[in-house]
C-alpha cells in the first residue's frame, strides 16, 4: 500500500515537474545567459562577463527603482490586506444581496487597464483637486500624480483598488472551511465580534492569509500595468518600478542583455523574500 | 489498472489536439508559382490604407501575393520574429535609433540599386545615411513619408486677433506675451506623459544645436553640456506660457484643451491632429516652425522618416520587393497616404499637402529640414524622463551634466565601435 | 439554533463602499456611449449623460475587433487554459501538498515550482518566443500549454494551502475501503475542493481573459486575435479613441463577470463544512 502511494505520487509529479522545467526553468537559463552579454534583442551579441551586473549596483536609476517598487508593495500590501479581509467577513456575513455585492466587489479586477488608467488620471487630474479646493485642503488641490513626492501614494491607491477583488475571492473561499459548528461552540464561550475573530476566524483562515501575502507581495513588486496605465514611470522618474525598468528598457529598448541582469537579480530578491514569508507563516501555522 | 489508462487517454488527447494544431499550422495552401512578399510596418493607425493597398496590388499583380500588417505593437513582434529568424521581406519602420540598431545588426539589405530611390528627396536619404552608426556601404531604407514638428496654433484665433507667426526667437516671446496679455493661454503642454517633452526640444534642438550633435559626441568632440545649454535655458523660458501645472495634463488631455480653444498654440508634431480633430472637427489648425534662434538664417523645419520600407538580408527574391515598392511609391498612392495621414511625402514631385502644414510649406518645398535630435537617444536612456524631470526640478547644470554621464554609460558600446571605426579610416 | 439576522452594519458598510466602484463604473458607461466630440477637460463635461444614447459606439467596437471572432478565440484559449489547470494543478498541489512536509524532494519541487511565480516575465519572453517556434508550438495551443506552466506556481500555492484544512482521515478511511491513491483523489479529494477549483477557475480566467503579452509574442502578429489584443486597435501612438475602447471593454467584461458569478455559487457551495464535520 504504502509503495503504491509513493509511485502514485512520483507519477503525478515527475511528467508535470517535467513540462514546468521545459516551459518555465530552461527559459529562465536562456534568459540568465543573456545576461552575461551586451544583448539587444536581435543582432548579434559579445560576451561581457560580469559587466553587467557590476553595473547593476552602480547604477542609480536601478536603486530608485527597488526603493520605490518596495516601498509600494509594502504598503499596497497592508493597505490590500485589511481592506480585503474585512469585505471578506463583511460579504460572508448574513446580509441582504449578497450575489450582487460580491459580483460589484468584484468588477475593479475585470475593467482593463486603458480603462482604469483613464478614469483614475481623470478622477487624480481633474475631479479630486476640485473637490479639494471645494473643501479647502490645500495639499490636494494639485493632481497628486504630478508630484515626484506623492504620485507613488496614487499609484497605490489604483493598486489596491483592483487587488482588493482577488484577495477577497481567497479570503472568501478560505472562510468557507471554517466549520459553522466553531463559531456555534464559540458563541457558547461568549466568542464574538472581535474575540470571534481573534480566536476562532483568523487561526483557522492562516494559510489563506499566507497565500494572500504571497500573491500581494509577488503581484506588488511585479506591479506594471498600474505605472504603465498611470504615471508611466513619471513625475521625474519617481515611480519607475523594476519591472518597469525591465520591459521598458530591456524589450522595448536596447537594453537586453543588462535588463536580463537586473531581471536575474530581482528574481532572486523576491524569492528571498517570499521565502521568508513563506517560512514566517508556516511557523504560524505550526503554532496554532 | 485504472491509473494507467487514464494516463493514456489523457496522453491521446493531449497528441490528437497536438496533431489538430499543427496541421492547422501547415494549412497555408501553396500557391502555384506566385512570389509572397510580406510586409510589416509599424504604423498601425495607417492599417486602412495599407489593406486598400494590398488589395489593389494582388488585384493587379499575377505574378506576386503581397500581405501587408499594421499589428499593433509591430516593435515587438519584429523582434520576436528577428530571434526566430523569421523575417518578413520588407519592414516598414520609422528613421529612429532602432533602424540605426537594424543596419548594425546586418538585418537589412542594401538597397542602393533600387531605381525608386532616386524619386526620393535627397535631404531624406541624408538623414537615412547619417542614421547609421558608424559609415556603412550602402543605402538600407527607402524613405516614404516623414512628418514635421514645430508648433500648432488655432488658425481663427490668430485671425481675430491679429496676431503673426514669429520667425525669431524674441518674436515667439513677443507673441506669447501678446497672447498672455489678451488672457489667454499661448501654451497648453502635455508633460505627464514624458514623450510630448521631446517635441518642443526637438523642435528648437534643429536651430540651436548642430544636427550631428549625438554623432559629435561620440567622437568625442564635444558634450552636450556645451551644446545644449542655450536650448535648455530657453525651453524653460517656455514654460511660464504654459498651464500652471504641466505635469498633471497627459497628450490628451492637451489635444483636448487645445480642441477646445484653452490655449492659442500647442508645440506637437503633425501626428497630433488626428486626435484633435476627433475632438472638434472644426477646429481650423495651422502650423508654424517654432523659432528658436535669433538668426532668422538658421532657421530650419524638425522633421524625420516618419515611415520608411527596408528590404531584411533574409529576402528571397529582391525584384518582387522592388515591384511592390514601386506600386507604394506610385504618385496616387502616396497622396492617399498623406491625405489620411496628414504626412509629409519624401519623394520628389507635386503632392498636395494638408492645409494644417500650409506654414511649413516654405520649408518643406526648399528642403530646409533637419532631422529630430532624439533620433539619435537610445530609448533606454530615457531622454524624455529626464527632460521631465528637469522641468520640474529647473537646475540646467544638474540636467546637463547627468545628460553628459548618462550619455557615456547608455551608448557604451556604440561610442566604442564609433572609436574603432575612426581609428581604422583615420589614416584613409 | 439562532436563525441568521441581517447584519445591518456590514450591509451599511459595504453600501458605502460601493461608490469606489459605482463611480469609475459610471464614468466608464458614459464614456461608452458619447462621441469623441462630447469629451472635455471639465468635471460637469464629464459627468454629464451622453446626448444621445446610441448603440453606435458599441457596434463600431465590435467591427473594429471582429468582435465574434475573437471572443472565439478569447473563449476557446480561457476554457481549455481554465479546464487543463483545475486538472493538471489541482492533482499536482494535492502530491505536493500531502508529501512536502515529509520528504526533502516534495518540499524542494514544491518550493522550486512556487518561486517559478516570481520569474519575471520579461526575460522568459524572447526565449519563449524562441523556443516555441523551434518546438512548433507557435500557435494556440502553445499558448494554452503556456499558461499552464504560468498559473502552475499560484495555483499550486491555493491548492496545497486548501489541503491543509482537509483532513487526512478521509483519505485513509478510503484506503481501508481498498481504494488506490489515484481513485482516492478523484473520488474523495477532487470533489471536496470544489471552492478551490472554483477560486482557481476565476483567478486563472481573469489572467488568461486580459493577457496580452503571451498571445503578442507567441503567435508574433497572426491574423487571429484575442479580444485584449483586438482592444489594442484603439490605441495608436498619437491617439485613442476612448469612447470606442470603452465601448469595446464594456463588452468584453460581460463574460467573465457572468463566468464570475457561476463560479463564485461553487465557491459558496462549499462541501467542506459538511464533509469535515
Amino acid at each position: 500500500m504504502k509503495n503504491e502511494r509513493k509511485r502514485t505520487f512520483l507519477l503525478i509529479t515527475i511528467p508535470i515537474l517535467a513540462l514546468f522545467i521545459c516551459f518555465n526553468t530552461i527559459p529562465l537559463i536562456r534568459g540568465v545567459i543573456y545576461s552575461f552579454t551586451n544583448f539587444k534583442g536581435f543582432g548579434s551579441y559579445d560576451w561581457v562577463g560580469f559587466r553587467n551586473y557590476i553595473d547593476l549596483f552602480s547604477d542609480a536609476r536601478v536603486g530608485k527603482s527597488y526603493l520605490f517598487t518596495f516601498k509600494l508593495a509594502i504598503v499596497s500590501t497592508i493597505v490590500t490586506n485589511v481592506i480585503a479581509l474585512l469585505l471578506a467577513l463583511a460579504l460572508n456575513s448574513s446580509i441582504k444581496a449578497k450575489s450582487f455585492f460580491r459580483g460589484a466587489y468584484f468588477l475593479p479586477n475585470i475593467l482593463g487597464a486603458l480603462v482604469v488608467g483613464y478614469i483614475f488620471n481623470y478622477f487624480f487630474t481633474y475631479i479630486l483637486p476640485a473637490l479639494a479646493s471645494m473643501i479647502g485642503i490645500e495639499s490636494l488641490k494639485s493632481s497628486i500624480l504630478s508630484d515626484p513626492g506623492s504620485a507613488w501614494f496614487g499609484i497605490m491607491i489604483v493598486c489596491a483598488w483592483q487587488a482588493i477583488a482577488m484577495n477577497t475571492i481567497i479570503y472568501i473561499s478560505g472562510l468557507q472551511t471554517v466549520p459553522e459548528d466553531v463559531y456555534e461552540a464559540g458563541g457558547l464561550d461568549g466568542a464574538t465580534g472581535w474575540k470571534q475573530f481573534k480566536y476562532l476566524t483568523f487561526p483557522l483562515i492562516i494559510p489563506f492569509f499566507s497565500i494572500n501575502m504571497v500573491l500581494c507581495v509577488k503581484n506588488f513588486l511585479m506591479v506594471f500595468d498600474q505605472i504603465m496605465a498611470l504615471t508611466k514611470g513619471g513625475p521625474a522618474q519617481s515611480t519607475e518600478s523594476i519591472s518597469y525598468l525591465i520591459y521598458n528598457n530591456g524589450m522595448s529598448g536596447g537594453q537586453f542583455g543588462f535588463q536580463s541582469a537586473n531581471a536575474v537579480v530581482f528574481f532572486i530578491v523576491i524569492v528571498c523574500v517570499s521565502v521568508a514569508q513563506m517560512k514566517f507563516s508556516g511557523k504560524k501555522e505550526e503554532q496554532l | 489498472m485504472m491509473k494507467g489508462k487514464r494516463i493514456k487517454y489523457l496522453g491521446a488527447a493531449l497528441c490528437c489536439i497536438m496533431t489538430a494544431f499543427v496541421i492547422q499550422g501547415c494549412g497555408k495552401a501553396a500557391d502555384g508559382q506566385k512570389v509572397e512578399i510580406e510586409i510589416v510596418q509599424y504604423k498601425p493607425e495607417a492599417a486602412t490604407y495599407f489593406d486598400m493597398v494590398e488589395d489593389e496590388f494582388n488585384a493587379t499583380h499575377d505574378n506576386i501575393s503581397l500581405k501587408i500588417s499594421s499589428p499593433n505593437d509591430a516593435m515587438t513582434i519584429l523582434r520576436t520574429r528577428f530571434i526566430r529568424e523569421d523575417y518578413p521581406d520588407i519592414i516598414g519602420i520609422g528613421g529612429d535609433i532602432n533602424y540605426s540598431y537594424f543596419v548594425d545588426a546586418q538585418i537589412l539589405s542594401d538597397v542602393s540599386d533600387y531605381e525608386g530611390l532616386k524619386g526620393i528627396n535627397q535631404g531624406y536619404l541624408d538623414i537615412a545615411e547619417s542614421l547609421e552608426l558608424v559609415p556603412t556601404e550602402g543605402t538600407y531604407i527607402v524613405p516614404y513619408v516623414a512628418n514635421a514638428a514645430g508648433v500648432l496654433y488655432n488658425r481663427d484665433m490668430f485671425e481675430e486677433h491679429g496676431w503673426q507667426i514669429p520667425e525669431t526667437w524674441d518674436e515667439m516671446k513677443a507673441l506669447c506675451e501678446e497672447i498672455k496679455a489678451e488672457g489667454i493661454l499661448p501654451f497648453y503642454f502635455g508633460f505627464k506623459d514624458t514623450w510630448t517633452c521631446l517635441a518642443p526640444w526637438n523642435a528648437m534642438a534643429v536651430e540651436l544645436s548642430p544636427s550631428d550633435t549625438a554623432k559629435q559626441v561620440n567622437s568625442g568632440n564635444t558634450n552636450f553640456t556645451k551644446e545644449y545649454r542655450e536650448l535648455s535655458e530657453k525651453y524653460l523660458e517656455l514654460l511660464p506660457y504654459g498651464p500652471d501645472d504641466p505635469f498633471a495634463y497627459g497628450y490628451n488631455d492637451a489635444c483636448t484643451a487645445f480642441a477646445r480653444g484653452e490655449s492659442a498654440m500647442y508645440p506637437i508634431g503633425s501626428y497630433a491632429t488626428p486626435q484633435i480633430l476627433s475632438v472638434n472637427p472644426d477646429l481650423n489648425i495651422d502650423s508654424f516652425v517654432m523659432p528658436a534662434s535669433d538668426n532668422k538664417e538658421d532657421r530650419t523645419l524638425n522633421s524625420g522618416i516618419d515611415l520608411g520600407f527596408c528590404v531584411t538580408a533574409d529576402c528571397k527574391n529582391k525584384e518582387a520587393a522592388y515591384e511592390v515598392l514601386d506600386f507604394l511609391l506610385a504618385d496616387e498612392n502616396i497622396q492617399k497616404y498623406i491625405d489620411d495621414q496628414n504626412a509629409v511625402p519624401c519623394k520628389a514631385g507635386e503632392f498636395k499637402l494638408s492645409p494644417m502644414l500650409d506654414g511649413m510649406l516654405e520649408f518643406i518645398e526648399a528642403g530646409n529640414m533637419t532631422d529630430y535630435q532624439d533620433h539619435y537617444y537610445p530609448s533606454e536612456m530615457a531622454v524624455d524622463a529626464q527632460l521631465q524631470t528637469f522641468l520640474i526640478q529647473q537646475d540646467v547644470d544638474a540636467f546637463l551634466k547627468k545628460f553628459d554621464t548618462d550619455w557615456q554609460r547608455y551608448n557604451r558600446d556604440i561610442i566604442r565601435l564609433v572609436q574603432a571605426y575612426e581609428k581604422e579610416h583615420k589614416n584613409v | 439554533m439562532i436563525t441568521k439576522k441581517t447584519n445591518w452594519t456590514a450591509m451599511i458598510l459595504l453600501i458605502l463602499g460601493l461608490s469606489t466602484i459605482v463611480f469609475p463604473l459610471y464614468l466608464t458607461l458614459v464614456i461608452a456611449f458619447k462621441q469623441p466630440t462630447e469629451m472635455t477637460n471639465s468635471i460637469s463635461g464629464i459627468l454629464s449623460l451622453p446626448k444621445v444614447w446610441s448603440l453606435d459606439n458599441f457596434r463600431e467596437a465590435m467591427r473594429v475587433t471582429d468582435f465574434w471572432n475573437s471572443l472565439r478565440n478569447s473563449l476557446v484559449i480561457t476554457l481549455a487554459a481554465v479546464g487543463l489547470s483545475i486538472a493538471v494543478h489541482s492533482i499536482m498541489g494535492y502530491a505536493l501538498g500531502r508529501n512536502k512536509a515529509g520528504s526533502k524532494f516534495y518540499s524542494f519541487v514544491y518550493l522550486f515550482i512556487v518561486s517559478g511565480m516570481f520569474v519575471p516575465f520579461a526575460i522568459l519572453m524572447m526565449p519563449l518566443a524562441k523556443q516555441t517556434a523551434e518546438l512548433g508550438l507557435a500557435n494556440w495551443f502553445g499558448v494554452i500549454l503556456l499558461y499552464v506552466v504560468f498559473y502552475m506556481p499560484m495555483n499550486i500555492l491555493l491548492y496545497s494551502g486548501y489541503l491543509v484544512n482537509i483532513p487526512m482521515a478521509l483519505e485513509e478511511a478510503a484506503k481501508v475501503d481498498g481504494a488506490s491513491t489515484w481513485t482516492t483523489y478523484w473520488k474523495i479529494i477532487f470533489p471536496i475542493m470544489r471552492p478551490m477549483h472554483a477560486t482557481v477557475a476565476v483567478l486563472t480566467a481573469l489572467a488568461v481573459w486580459n493577457d496580452v503579452m503571451t498571445p503578442l509574442v507567441i503567435l508574433a502578429g497572426s491574423d487571429q486575435n484575442t479580444l485584449p489584443l483586438a482592444q489594442l486597435n484603439f490605441q495608436t501612438q498619437f491617439g485613442t479613441n476612448y469612447n470606442l475602447a470603452f465601448a469595446s471593454y464594456l463588452l468584453s467584461l460581460i463574460p467573465i463577470l457572468i463566468f464570475y458569478i457561476i463560479c463564485q455559487k461553487q465557491i459558496l457551495n462549499g462541501v467542506v463544512n459538511g464533509a469535515v464535520k
